[in-house]
């Protein structure tokens, strides 16, 4: 589909593109200097690649040019896809062995318990990630301040990799306790795998995820070698495909983290790949909010057909979080790997409403998901979704979805909506319609207020970015609620995924384990495992940073106080410890960092630390993203049409053509703003205005 | 929200919004009690809980929490605050911790927030509760099961004691704790968290009642009741009447040598909607720390209850709540304990032992209802270890550890959840992870793994025992405390489930050997020596000769049960064998083991 109304040629070898691979649609972003055009292509589950390609024809048909020439002008594709989270759940991943320290056989087993729901006896305990009939153990043992307590039998060793031969395992994942700690066990394990088993990848924990607790280092792990044969084959594949339709720049995946790794390192290690769709929304969300309001902390919410993704940007930085699952907390499997803190709940478009036995309204979470879809989709769905109550309410225009791509049927969600919601609470439907899209808007309220209250951020302070295709429904709603200072709905927040891709940057993230307490600060070794963290983000930056306009080191320890367990990630003001002076700067920085977050601090407690880290980042283009053009095609827009407010009833309100408002041109709610990709209500009693930037801000 | 239905009636719009502010709110308080705490017990292990109760303490919403910390006992805890303090004002706290009213055991430290709107109207209390690594014991534990009452159990006990006024803290109060406690920076630290979480409640059930008027919210409260009575209702009525008394067992202990016997009495009755466990007709309160408190006695009771109708759609509050009777007698050791008779252990020993036999009674009358009972706990793999750590200036140390715990019973839906740890904790703590236990403290964990054929088996079988091996590491020595039931009486199953594993408690000598050690014990480990825990596995559901034969053949595959276990107890015959990773069901040879030939059929 191409809605643009103007087709200029684009200037040579400078264009770039970001594709995000979602379940429904391939979006595509190009950015062609100071402008952006978005496309959107089906997504091809049988060959994914085949959806990118046809989204990549939308392009270059705009551009009236043909594919080969088109992709030849592209420096930079950088590409997100579900691929490898969608092989996880549907078990599509490659055989796997995992191997661990003797007695340790159940790490994956056992896990780090918990449960949640405690009546529901419905859900049955977790399977490994492995079986246990394909986990081994080695005899070895190093303990934790690094001694070797039984050294490694590799006699026996020699024979397990003859089991892993016989059983015909395709990966293997090693995580030994204390790995990462003292290596050296582990790393001989890798020699001799390579050795003896030399078409077979691995993955050693040490080197993948080198942090504390075996249970989630060893669950990274072994869903990276899982991974490993699958997703080499396509980036292969994705590679190969664009280089012959003429691509000659470079391609780029994005990671959970929110940056971008050249394909090929991606391949290498797979597991960054697996929460990299929503890790983006957070750095467009950083970048407009540094655009648009000085740097103010952000909540960055993407309303998807499915989901409802929170995440934050606070003095320009994107809180992280290694407790992220591939499923629900507890019954899914933990990746255990540095990713983007985002809170998400299934509340979306897609969510269906229903009234319960004991005559209360609900919403989700069941999804109709893109198939059926909602009933206005006439696709069979017969459960109303809030899509349909949009429409109920005149919120969606029926012959202007997706700028007319596809005709609503809004009489089916009417009917679909009265029988199911409205005649069992005895209300009106468009009433009802209303109460549904308020019960959505409370249910995301409280996952921003979840991780709000998390991270210590009062949303009073913060301004709101929606992004995401149904962000517009009630993104105002929500912001409102939750008193922020205002919402931003960006120019390309329908694809807020995809743009966030052409801003991130190439980094690449390396840890190491090294426990010390501030009150007995083992300085030297400290200061040693800096400049070895500084020494690999160096060689990054020489590798595959070279040309980059500059490359940024930053550094961070998890700490905590005495007896906790969970550490806080605090930012190093330095990248040495020389003195006490340097010492006092980063127990202050960690009280200060636990204040913040918590509320709380103790300055006179002694602080231990864990892990070091350091993050190197190289900013490939001087430019973060161009803005949409500021014409538009109007065909289908109209002036006016009845929408349903609960404070006013039935009222015809404006419908105004994004793209067509000029900043200093403020627009009173109640008002509909719709573009080609989304649709924005402005609810009563708000006001709503371009920004000069581009993007439409809403005030309360 | 129009003006007109601000009145005192929500309708199911309303009902669904409000509903979902609450439980906001309470995950709001569950959140920062989590991230703040300083002890393991609370931020490893998850030990506490968050609830909201009206202004006449009828338990309202609960963040998901352990259900034996949750379902009686906020509101008795309330009541006493009422009954102390009839008058309460804004900004007041109150530490409670008396088992005599209301609360579990001492080492459950309480702290209380009356909601108090503008016009000095009381309209909710919100409570979190969280369990202290010490409480200011005679010994380093915070489960004493071996002393004769209180005294010589020796907790600090506060009776609605104001710890706040004004928002001002009595810092009186707190140096008493700080001078019994001996943890006291870690007791400080947690006692902050506990403090942000019961404040984060006030403020925002203050918001929420500023913002949509007290009276809708007090309407919310009767409706919510009213709604999870309904759906309790429907539950009850899944299910068959009738009556059974069932007996279950403490293993003996140092001053109970016989034990102690445990006597449920359970009706259903479907047509008035109603259950009724009895649980009057047991001994005294006995001269040891097992005797349950009114709440636990209680809240275990529901606990077998909630578990019992397999339907968690059930919101487990005072609404629903009124469906359930459960009756117990003052000075009983299941019951209303009398001074100074000590709880110390009374979430969980015996509080198992009554929680069990009801989920068991449930299911003897209502096939497909019930399940069979969860393992006993406190085997030596969650023992409270102490000592002086080498790695830190000898300096001592003292915390419990959940290294080798497992437990749950077979459903008629499922299998037992592997680590459910005890039945009053339903699996929401957590288990420990081997490095972060060897980093805090100067211990080595060997070995933990799954026992094989420990399950109780069954149609849906239980969660296997889990065997640990640990012991000191650095140079000193070791002390481990713990109170292991279930080496005697096991997990039994439920309509013709096995019985689970039996919990053990063994030490491994220098030279190697091992020698068992008593259910309830302390050890001092040497340098090389090491401690062997057995848990207790859950019992099965249901006849193990019904279980899916396709789920007998993944136990195989996976290792938890042996070929002969399959053939002899489940009826399942195979070909190849689980190290070739080529087992297959062999359909003639099952067919004929399950055909019913009795000399077949193993007792189980």
């Amino acid at each position: 589909m191409d809605t643009h109304a103007t087709q200029t040629r684009p200037s040579a070898n400078h264009i770039r593109m970001a594709c995000d691979t979602g379940g429904t649609f391939t979006d595509l972003v190009v950015e062609d200097g100071a402008e952006i055009r978005l496309f959107k292509a089906s997504t091809t589950p049988d060959d994914p690649v085949r959806g990118v390609l046809d989204a990549l024809d939308l392009a270059a048909r705009h551009y009236r040019l043909e594919l080969g020439d088109f992709l030849n002008r592209g420096a930079m594709f950088v590409h997100g896809t579900t691929r490898a989270i969608n092989a996880i759940i549907t078990g599509r991943t490659a055989k796997t062995a995992f191997i661990t320290t003797k007695g340790h056989r159940d790490i994956l087993v056992m896990r780090e318990g918990g449960r949640i729901e405690p009546f529901n006896f419905t859900v049955a305990y977790p399977e490994p990630y492995v079986p246990r009939r394909y986990t081994f153990e080695v005899n070895e043992r190093i303990d934790a301040r690094g001694n070797i307590v039984e050294s490694l039998n590799e006699t026996d060793f020699i024979a397990t990799i003859k089991k892993l031969q016989a059983l015909k395992i395709e990966a293997v994942g090693v995580c030994l306790l204390w790995s990462v700690v003292n290596p050296v066990h582990e790393r001989r394990v890798g020699e001799l795998l390579k050795l003896h088993l030399p078409d077979v990848p691995y993955t050693l924990s040490h080197q993948l995820n080198p942090t504390l607790r075996e249970y989630r280092r060893a669950s990274a792990t072994v869903i990276d070698a899982s991974l490993k044969p699958l997703m080499s084959r396509y980036l292969d594949g994705l590679t190969n495909r664009l280089q012959d339709a003429g691509f000659n720049g470079r391609t780029l995946m994005v990671t959970s983290g929110g940056g971008i790794m050249d394909a090929a390192a991606v391949a290498r290690a797979p597991i960054h790949s697996i929460n990299s769709g929503p890790a983006m929304a957070p750095v467009a969300g950083r970048f407009y909010a540094e655009r648009d309001f000085g740097n103010a902390i952000a909540i960055v919410a993407d309303t998807g057909g499915t989901t409802f993704d929170v995440s934050l940007v606070r003095d320009g930085r994107i809180p992280w979080s290694r407790e992220t699952w591939i499923g629900q907390r507890t019954r899914g499997h933990m990746t255990g790997f540095p990713s983007v803190d985002i809170k998400s709940i299934g509340a979306g478009g897609g969510s269906i409403a229903w009234v319960d036995s004991g005559g209360i309204l609900q919403v989700g979470p069941q999804s109709a998901g893109s198939t059926p879809g909602p009933v206005a989709y006439g696709r069979g769905g017969t459960e109303p979704t809030v899509t349909d109550c949009a429409l109920i309410l005149g919120y969606i225009d029926p012959d202007f979805f997706l700028g007319g791509a596809m005709v609503l049927d809004r009489e089916g969600a009417t009917r679909q909506l009265r029988m199911k919601v409205a005649d069992p609470l005895g209300i009106k439907v468009e009433e009802a319609a209303a109460a549904v899209l308020r019960l959505s808007t409370e249910k995301m309220v409280g996952a921003i207020e979840e991780i709000t209250v998390n991270q210590g951020i009062d949303p009073t302070s913060a301004v709101m970015i929606g992004g995401g295709g149904a962000a517009g429904l009630n993104a105002v709603a929500v912001a409102r609620r939750l008193q922020c200072a205002g919402v931003l709905i960006p120019e390309a927040g329908a694809v807020m995924s995809a743009a966030g891709a052409l801003m991130s940057e190439l980094s690449s993230d390396y840890a190491q384990l090294q426990f010390t307490t501030s009150d007995r600060f083992a300085g030297d070794k400290i200061n040693e495992v800096l400049a070895a963290l500084r020494k690999r983000c160096l060689e990054f930056a020489e590798g595959p940073g070279a040309g980059a306009l500059d490359c940024q080191i930053e550094y961070s320890v998890e700490a905590r106080y005495p007896h906790q367990i969970w550490e806080i990630d605090v930012s190093l003001p330095l990248d040495q410890v020389k003195n006490e002076d340097d010492l006092k700067r980063v127990t202050d920085a960690f009280h200060d960092t636990h204040q913040r977050i918590f509320e709380i601090s103790d300055r006179n407690s002694n602080v231990e630390f864990v892990t070091w880290r350091a993050k190197v980042r190289c900013r490939l283009n001087d430019r973060p993203a161009g803005t949409l053009p500021p014409e538009g095609d109007f065909a289908g827009g109209r002036a006016k049409r009845p929408v349903y407010f609960s404070e006013l009833g039935w009222s015809d309100v404006a419908v105004h053509r994004y793209e067509a408002m000029q900043p200093g041109e403020p627009v009173a709610g109640p008002a509909i703003i719709e573009s080609s990709f989304s649709t924005v209500v402005v609810d009563p009693g708000t006001v709503a205005e371009r920004t000069a930037s581009g993007g439409l801000c809403v005030t309360f | 929200m129009s003006e007109q239905v601000l009145k005192k009636a929500p309708d199911g719009v309303q009902m669904a919004m409000i509903s979902s502010r609450m439980e906001t709110i309470a995950r709001k308080m569950q959140n920062t009690l989590f991230r703040t705490a300083r002890s393991g017990i609370l931020n490893t292990a998850h030990d506490f809980s968050c609830v909201i109760l009206t202004a006449d303490c009828k338990l309202l919403a609960a963040a998901e929490s352990l259900p034996n910390h949750t379902l009686i006992g906020p509101d008795l805890m309330c009541q006493a605050v009422l009954k102390h303090h009839p008058v309460l004002e804004r900004g007041d706290c109150f530490l409670h911790n008396s088992p005599y009213e209301g609360n579990s055991h001492a080492a459950d430290h309480c702290m209380i927030v009356p909601v108090i709107d503008d016009e000095g109207i009381l309209r909710f209390f919100v409570l979190a509760k969280a369990h202290q690594a010490d409480c200011g014991n005679s010994r380093p534990s915070s489960y004493l099961a071996d002393v004769k009452d209180l005294y010589e159990e020796g907790a600090l006990i506060f009776s609605a004691t104001k710890i706040q006024e004004e928002y001002k803290t009595n810092h009186d109060i707190v140096r008493m704790c700080q001078a019994r406690i001996r943890v006291p920076d870690q007791w400080w630290g947690d006692f902050l968290a506990s403090l942000g979480s019961v404040r984060i409640g006030e403020r925002e059930l203050l918001n929420l009642g500023r913002e949509i008027g007290w009276d809708m919210l007090e309407g919310y409260a009767t409706r919510w009741f009213d709604y999870s009575e309904q759906k309790m209702i429907e539950a009850i009525g899944r299910l068959s009447s009738g009556r059974v008394v069932l007996v279950s067992a403490h293993d003996p202990f140092p001053g109970i040598p016989d034990g102690i016997p445990v006597k449920v009495d359970v009706e259903v009755d479907t047509a008035q909607a109603r259950i009724i466990v009895d649980l009057r007709d047991n001994s005294d309160c006995q001269p040891c720390g097992l005797n349950l408190t009114e709440a636990t006695a209680k809240s275990a009771a529901m606990i077998g209850i909630f578990n019992g109708i397999l339907d968690h759609h059930v919101t487990a509050n005072a609404g629903s709540f009124r469906r359930i009777d459960i009756r117990v007698r003052e000075n009983c050791c299941v019951g209303i304990p009398r001074h100074p008779a000590s709880c110390s252990v009374a979430t969980t020993n015996l509080a198992d032992h009554v929680t069990n036999p009801v989920q068991r009674a449930i299911a003897e009358l209502s096939a497909g209802h019930g399940q069979a009972a969860t393992g006993p706990i406190q085997p030596p793999g969650m023992g409270v270890i102490s000592g002086r750590d080498p790695y830190n200036n000898d300096e001592p140390f003292i915390n419990q550890v959940h290294i080798g715990i497992s437990g749950g019973a077979g459903t008629p839906v499922t299998d037992g959840f592997l680590t459910m740890i005890h039945a009053g904790n339903a699996g929401m703590c957590h288990i420990d992870s081997v490095e972060v236990d060897e980093l805090h403290h100067p211990i080595i964990v060997h070995d933990r793994h799954i026992l094989d054929d420990t399950e109780g088996a069954g149609t849906f079988r239980g969660a296997p025992s889990v065997y640990s091996e640990y012991g000191p590491w650095g140079g000193n020595s070791l002390t481990v405390l713990y109170t292991a039931d279930g080496t005697i009486t096991p997990a039994a199953g439920a309509r013709g489930g096995g019985a689970g594993g039996m919990s053990r408690a063994a030490m491994r000598r220098a030279d190697g050997s091992v020698v068992d050690l008593p259910p309830c014990y302390g050890v001092t480990l040497q340098p090389d020596e090491r401690m062997i825990s057995h848990s207790s596995g859950g019992g099965g559901y249901g006849s193990p000769r019904e279980r899916d034969p396709a789920r007998v053949l993944h136990d195989l595959a996976e290792g938890w049960i042996s070929v002969q276990r399959a053939r002899d107890v489940y009826g399942v015959a195979v070909k190849g064998s689980p190290e070739d990773d080529n087992l297959e069901l062999d359909i003639v040879q099952t067919r004929i083991l399950r055909s019913g030939r009795s000399e077949l059929a193993v007792a189980v």
